[in-house]
């Protein structure tokens, strides 16, 4: 899988491509609008990935460029900003999501793998791992081939596992994720750990070929 | 119109002092001229009487006034007499009015034409003083009638006439925001005044909105510049962990440098949030319910309320709607929430209550809180990750939709946000 990141800070820039290169993608970068421009008119790639506020241009155009490029690739806009306006407009252009900065690495892995799922549309829509399988379309869990009933938290819990295996996840990104911004403050997150006792204990039941650690203070991961 | 009473008032006094002043040395010059004009008459009367006693022998002896005008009585002669004309003003009863009406009395002393000496007293009737400054009165109250009445009403047509331009700039001056790109036109005006204001108030109003919206690009950019390299430190110590084997103190380590940056992250959010909502950047409305919005977030803090055995109680006494940005207003009722339920202890409970113009967040408490709470950045020292700005933002929010925070204790804590009734 191919990737571009458009980005002009290049500390940024550089801990993406080491974190997506480690998931074996092939990156790809650029750090204003024109190298982006270049890029984009010279490669194809499965996912690119745009800073709105660029030198020499903005996110939003290169974005309108691509459209009318009739480019295929999957558009993930990242920003500081957290402005309604521009991630309403940047959807509308037809981006496939919307990060803003300050993101975790586990979630930007979230996006792009979905981003990319979501564009595709020769292959089984699937994610796998040892014997489970999820389909994100029917929200469809199945172990085994047998469906596995999770309710809804825990199956956006456990489908953010599925997206990152064997990585290691802040619990703030989980907890962000799936119960969304309000829960931002360190000192509740156990309420995280309850649930993920609750998930481990139904993957075990059914037998499931993955277990969720805890890694004391910083998060949790499923191996 | 006040302006025009205003002035309408100081005029009415000032034209009082004047018509005062006025009529007062009016009434002096024309006594003067009254009397000026009586006396000569009288010095005329002297010369044809005198001439007529050379003529007429027995003219001398009218010794009263009788149907004459004039008496004339004989002196003893002797040393030498005045003869210059000596007049007075006094009363003398007069049959026609019944009264004593003031005259004019001329005498003299003239020596006949055999050289005898005679005192010669001419009497006028003079003008009653007390009728004529009565008469005067009057007409002077009428001339000050018919002045106020007129000038009230030239004052009320030039005025308005006059100040059209002024009222009109007042009106464009109150429809003026701040912030929202309309530009202030001064309306066209004769008056150089007004053309003056008006344009002082263009150029002064241009400047504000430059500086607004520079601060409002300098706030944006400034977080955006903040958050940058929050990222790239969270995003390193991610990865550090990943790609290495560290012990678990090590983790821990790592993991409380994640935790401050974190904090940092989420006080830049805050602080952002809070240059923006006083800036007025939220300018989307629409109509909010606030039965709805509670039971939503009461939903979305299920886990996390479950987990500390919190019960969250919905308690609706009214619906409660009010026309502000949807944001802003999930925000309210969220960091009052967030905060009642960190700040409760575990097995607690928290009630909701919504009436026709309030929302009260009441949870279980031992002490009051003490006010200071809702400055910014005071937080409770024992959590660590509160950035002590929830409750400002809250005030924030409040104030730029004119409601009222309140907070009180009663056995419970209880933050009340009142609605302005519409």
């Amino acid at each position: 899988m191919k990737i571009l990141i458009i980005e002009d800070e290049q500390g940024l820039r550089e801990v993406i491509r080491e974190s997506l290169e480690k998931e074996k993608y092939i990156v790809e970068t650029a750090h204003d609008y024109i190298s982006g421009l270049d890029k984009i008119g010279s490669y194809d790639y499965d996912c690119i990935l745009i800073d709105i506020m660029l030198p020499n241009g903005s996110g939003l155009d290169l974005l309108r460029e691509l459209k009318d490029m009739h480019k295929k690739e999957a558009v993930i806009i990242i920003s500081a900003k957290d402005a309604v306006d521009d991630k309403v407009a940047g959807l509308n252009l037809g981006a496939d999501d919307y990060l803003a900065k300050p993101f975790h690495l586990a979630e930007l892995h979230a996006r792009i793998k979905s981003a990319i799922r979501r564009n595709s549309h020769d292959g089984d829509n699937f994610i796998a791992y040892n014997n489970i399988k999820i389909e994100p379309d029917q929200r469809l869990i199945t172990v085994d081939s047998i469906p596995l009933t999770l309710n809804r938290k825990e199956y956006d819990l456990f489908y953010y596992f599925m997206i990152n295996p064997n990585r290691l996840i802040n619990k703030t990104a989980i907890a962000e994720s799936v119960w969304g911004d309000h829960t931002d403050q360190a000192d509740n997150l156990d309420f995280v750990y309850s649930q993920i006792k609750n998930l481990r204990k139904k993957l075990k039941d059914a037998g499931a070929e993955a277990d969720i650690q805890a890694v004391y203070g910083m998060g949790y991961k499923m191996t | 119109m006040k302006l025009r009473n205003y002035t309408l008032r100081y005029l009415i006094i000032a034209l009082l002092a004047v018509i005062a002043i006025w009529a007062s040395l009016f009434y002096v010059v024309i006594l003067d001229e009254v009397y000026d004009n009586i006396d000569d008459g009288l010095k005329n009367s002297k010369i044809l009487i005198i001439r007529e006693t050379y003529a007429d022998k027995t003219l001398l002896k009218t010794t009263e006034f009788g149907i004459h005008q004039f008496k004339i009585e004989p002196l003893p002669k002797g040393p030498l007499y005045d003869f210059s004309d000596k007049f007075i003003s006094t009363f003398e009863f007069m049959e026609y009015d019944d009264d004593n009406e003031p005259v004019r009395l001329l005498e003299t002393v003239f020596n006949d034409s055999d050289g005898n000496p005679y005192k010669l007293t001419i009497r006028a009737s003079m003008v009653e003083e007390d009728e004529l400054l009565e008469d005067l009165m009057i007409a002077l109250i009428a001339l000050y009638a018919m002045l106020v009445i007129s000038i009230a009403l030239l004052n009320y047509v030039i005025l308005r006439k006059a100040w059209k331009s002024f009222y009109m700039m007042l009106d464009r001056l109150k429809k003026f925001r701040l912030g929202t790109g309309t530009t202030f036109k001064a309306p066209e005006s004769s008056v150089s005044e007004f053309k003056v204001l008006g344009r002082e108030l263009e150029d002064l109003l241009q400047r504000s909105e430059t500086i607004f919206t520079s601060q409002k690009q300098f706030i944006e950019n400034a977080s955006h510049e903040l958050q940058t390299p929050l990222a790239i430190s969270l995003n390193r110590l991610e990865l550090f962990v990943e790609n290495n084997n560290l012990n678990e103190e090590q983790v821990m380590d790592v993991a409380k440098i994640s935790d401050t940056l974190s904090r940092l992250v989420r006080l830049n959010k805050s602080l952002l949030m809070l240059s923006k909502i006083e800036n007025r950047q939220f300018t989307d409305e629409e109509m909010i319910n606030f039965n709805a919005l509670a039971n939503q977030l009461k939903e979305d803090f299920e886990d996390l309320s479950e987990f500390k055995n919190i019960t969250i109680r919905s308690i609706t006494l009214g619906e409660l709607h009010y026309m502000m940005n949807k944001g802003l207003a999930t925000t309210l009722i969220t960091n009052l929430l967030k905060n009642a339920i960190v700040h409760s202890e575990t097995s607690s409970s928290i009630d909701i209550v919504i009436e026709k113009n309030a929302v009260t967040l009441l949870n279980d408490g031992s002490t009051a809180l003490n006010p200071d709470i809702f400055n910014r950045f005071t937080r409770d020292l024992s959590k660590e990750q509160s950035t002590g700005l929830g409750l400002s933002i809250v005030q924030s929010i409040a104030s730029i939709y004119h409601l009222k925070v309140e907070y009180s204790y009663t056995g419970k804590h209880a933050f009340k946000i009142i609605f302005p009734t519409l």
